[in-house]
């Protein structure tokens, strides 16, 4: 008798005890137990075992519980002390030195001097100390106007050289011409002990949805493009995880269009919440998320760190579930083609000492799906060397990285010559025309081991960030690549990102580091999450949401806060897609 | 862990409760509570092992039934979407915990107290039976403690686990097995003859 055969009955013996056997499981079970002794004591064992524990004792609640209930009920808070309550590594022992900000809704906070006069191969300054973005609060601006192509939009690149000149408009001659402001952000607010998560609308501060139970602070979200889920991440206190999670925020809208296929419904209803995994935080290459443009896919990273293994899920809002894709291991999310109808197709890469990247296949109208499997598998088309392609909105460019990749711990890292790349897209899926996304640096044996990067909508605008670099700084009395700056930049800028194009240091408040970026619509503004160091343990956890707009040379740039300054957790922010149209 | 400050005990027959008793969702909630209160609690002092815990996580185990009653069908057996509520806020609890460094003034009180224990032999002679068997429950993984208590302590049936867990029926078969063979070596452990 092998133990295999041994572990299979003792499953009917345990389902014995339940009366969960079928009349064959049974026959077959007794007549096992007439000749094997071993499965008999194994009976015996559990069935003790149950006997034990069906006379534990019972154990009534607390007398109080009734009102402690109602009182909750009333005062629409819950009892558990959230993870915050305690210690918590990054925002312990930061310092209060965070630089007061007026508590206004929306106020106009910095409007600094460039420390450092006109950077090299800046755009000719304009007008020192012009305000482009009225000092009004937002909710007061006219209604945002998403009018013409988004490439009509000026491309107010920091460092555009000379012979960009159409990049070189003066920003005061600029006109804006779509809003700047995103169309939801998160906002996590309230008194320490019960804090609460909210969607909010961007133009006017209105609370879109609320969410239960927080599990930490909001670190990255996107919007499906049909507007109707947000899916984002949380961290779950300094655990070293991360929950991946969707709201659904609003109904489809079905088109005027009879061509155009009806929005996706979904078992979920407005206002709900599902968990969709979660995962080892602090890797950009895993707190991606990615929507098809058709809203019918959202696809993402889950990694265990129990199982060492990193793999792409995608939750189908039709379906209302998240499922597993692959099973490899060392799997991760990259972008969904664009405009796909029927069949959606999906970067998927793996990381290894060559990356690669494939693209899959998803039918539309399959419901649930096939289980997970091999993305190497029967791809449409296989890019090697290419990890995590992210395809600008219309899928004509593409940023990704090559390089030596290494498992470190519970992340896959570059560990040689890691560093992202600028090409075109094609449509039949081959990245032309490749060239580093930061020209200054020199590379070598160096690498960057990640960092974290995000496209505009106009598809020319495009900002890095969360920068780690292994060599040894390459900008002189200055730290760069740094990985507390922003660098922002155009597709369409031949130079693309130099140690020029990292926006001023000033930007972003004394001790505060940042959690997300979104390039607006603009493709000259950026929304900033930045993580502001609070006090004490006592404390939430805050960050500040900036709009900042990005000037060259000798005019700093000007910053907004969006919410409220001293209040909370604000951002990230997400913006609505913008149509062939430009609007949203 | 502290619960949030009561005002004072808000009895359900407080006048301004009896005015909203007249609403089906208050009298159909406090039939909920009525039933279920102690056995979920019991199952939820089970899973945490921590009063106050199991306190906290029972009391908003209600508030959100409470908020989420409407959602409950004919078809929705309410005695499984309870314990999956209760389940879920539990896990919640677990991870938080899990997941954040145990100092501060949150951790277990008796955390710094010097260890003036008995060793393990006179430990488990010194125990009651009840505690003996807790302990061992402790041991376990917590989806395998889950099952064992929906199981065992609160006679489900493999498909009802499921609906509580999430779980296909197989899946929950096996994790039962699991659960035993786990348990029975936690038994063992603790004194238990087989």
């Amino acid at each position: 008798m092998t133990g295999h055969r041994h572990e299979s009955f003792e499953e009917l013996i345990s389902a014995s005890l339940t009366g969960d056997l079928t009349a064959v499981e049974r026959q077959r079970l007794d007549s096992h137990l007439d000749t094997c002794s071993q499965c008999r004591s194994t009976l015996a064992a559990f069935a003790d075992q149950r006997r034990i524990m069906a006379g534990l004792r019972h154990v009534g609640p607390p007398r109080d519980l009734d009102a402690r209930v109602r009182s909750g009920i009333e005062q629409g808070r819950l009892a558990s002390l959230p993870w915050w309550r305690r210690p918590a590594v990054i925002f312990a022992g930061v310092g209060g030195g965070l630089a007061a900000v007026a508590g206004a809704l929306l106020a106009i906070v910095l409007l600094n001097g460039s420390p450092d006069g006109p950077q090299v191969g800046d755009a000719t300054p304009s007008a020192s100390g012009t305000i482009l973005l009225s000092a009004t609060p937002l909710a007061t601006l006219p209604p945002p106007v998403r009018s013409g192509a988004p490439s009509a939009a000026p491309s107010q690149s920091a460092g555009t050289s000379a012979e960009t000149s159409p990049a070189e408009a003066s920003p005061t001659e600029a006109p804006i011409t779509a809003s700047p402001e995103p169309d939801v952000y998160l906002a996590l607010t309230g008194p320490f002990d019960n804090l609460a998560l909210t969607i909010r609308h961007g133009p006017t501060g209105e609370t879109i949805a609320e969410i239960d139970t927080p599990s930490g602070p909001p670190i990255a979200a996107e919007l499906s493009p049909d507007g109707q889920w947000l899916a984002y991440i949380t961290r779950f206190g300094e655990s070293g995880l991360n929950e991946v999670r969707a709201t659904r925020i609003a109904e489809g809208i079905p088109s005027d269009n009879p061509e155009e296929l009806p929005p996706v419904d979904s078992p979920i209803e407005v206002g709900e919440t599902i968990v969709l995994g979660e995962s080892v935080a602090g890797s950009p290459f895993l707190e991606h998320l990615a929507w098809s443009s058709n809203s019918q896919y959202l696809g993402y990273t889950l990694s265990d760190a129990s199982a060492n293994s990193t793999d792409v899920w995608i939750f189908q809002p039709g379906v209302g579930k998240p499922r597993q894709v692959t099973n490899v291991g060392n799997a991760y999310a990259g972008s969904w083609i664009p405009g796909s109808a029927g069949t959606s197709q999906f970067w998927i890469s793996t990381a290894g000492d060559e990356p690669m990247s494939y693209l899959r296949p998803f039918r539309d109208s399959a419901g649930g799906g096939s289980g997970p499997g091999d993305p190497a598998e029967n791809p449409i088309s296989t890019a090697e060397g290419i990890f995590q392609p992210l395809l600008s909105p219309n899928g004509s460019r593409a940023i990704y990285w090559k390089g030596r990749m290494q498992q470190s711990g519970d992340k896959w890292l570059f560990v040689e010559s890691g560093q992202p790349y600028l090409s075109e897209h094609s449509e039949d899926f081959e990245f032309a025309s490749e060239r580093p996304l930061f020209s200054d640096l020199t590379v070598g044996r160096d690498a960057f081991t990640t960092a974290a990067i995000a496209w505009g909508a106009d598809g020319d605008a495009y900002a890095v960030w969360r920068t780690q670099w292994t060599g040894i700084p390459q900008g002189g009395d200055k730290l760069y690549p740094d990985p507390q700056r922003v660098y922002f930049g155009h597709a369409t800028d031949p130079r693309g990102l130099t140690q020029a194009h990292a926006i001023d240091e000033a930007d972003l408040p004394e001790g505060a580091s940042v959690v997300d970026v979104k390039v607006s619509p603009t493709g000259r503004h950026l929304l900033i999450t930045a993580l502001r160091p609070i006090g004490g343990v006592q404390e939430a956890p805050r960050a500040s949401l900036l709009l900042v707009e990005r000037n060259t040379g000798a005019v700093a740039d000007e910053v907004l806060a969006l919410g409220s300054a001293d209040d909370g957790w604000f951002g990230p922010p997400a913006f609505e897609a913008l149509t062939e149209t430009g609007t949203p | 862990m502290q619960s949030v400050a009561v005002p004072g005990p808000i009895p359900w027959d407080a006048p301004a409760v009896t005015r909203r008793a007249a609403d089906s969702r208050e009298i159909e909630f406090a039939q909920l509570f009525e039933e279920y209160s102690a056995p979920i609690h019991n199952y939820v002092l089970r899973m945490v092992g921590d009063p106050d815990r199991a306190a906290d996580i029972t009391q908003d185990t209600f508030i959100k039934a409470y908020r989420k009653l409407d959602t409950v069908t004919e078809a929705t057996s309410t005695r499984s979407w309870l314990y999956r509520i209760a389940t879920n806020t539990a896990i919640d609890d677990m991870r938080r915990r899990r997941m954040v460094t145990p100092m501060g003034n949150d951790a277990p009180a008796f955390a710094n107290r010097p260890d003036q224990s008995p060793g393990p032999e006179a430990q488990v002679m010194a125990s009651t039976l009840d505690e003996r068997v807790h302990r061992a429950l402790m041991q376990l993984r917590p989806n395998h403690r889950q099952c064992l208590l929906l199981s065992d302590l609160d006679d489900m049936s493999a498909q009802q686990i499921g609906d509580v867990m999430g779980l296909s029926y197989p899946a929950v078969r096996t994790l039962l097995c699991r659960a035993r063979g786990e348990m029975r070596r936690a038994l063992s452990a603790e004194g238990f003859a087989r």
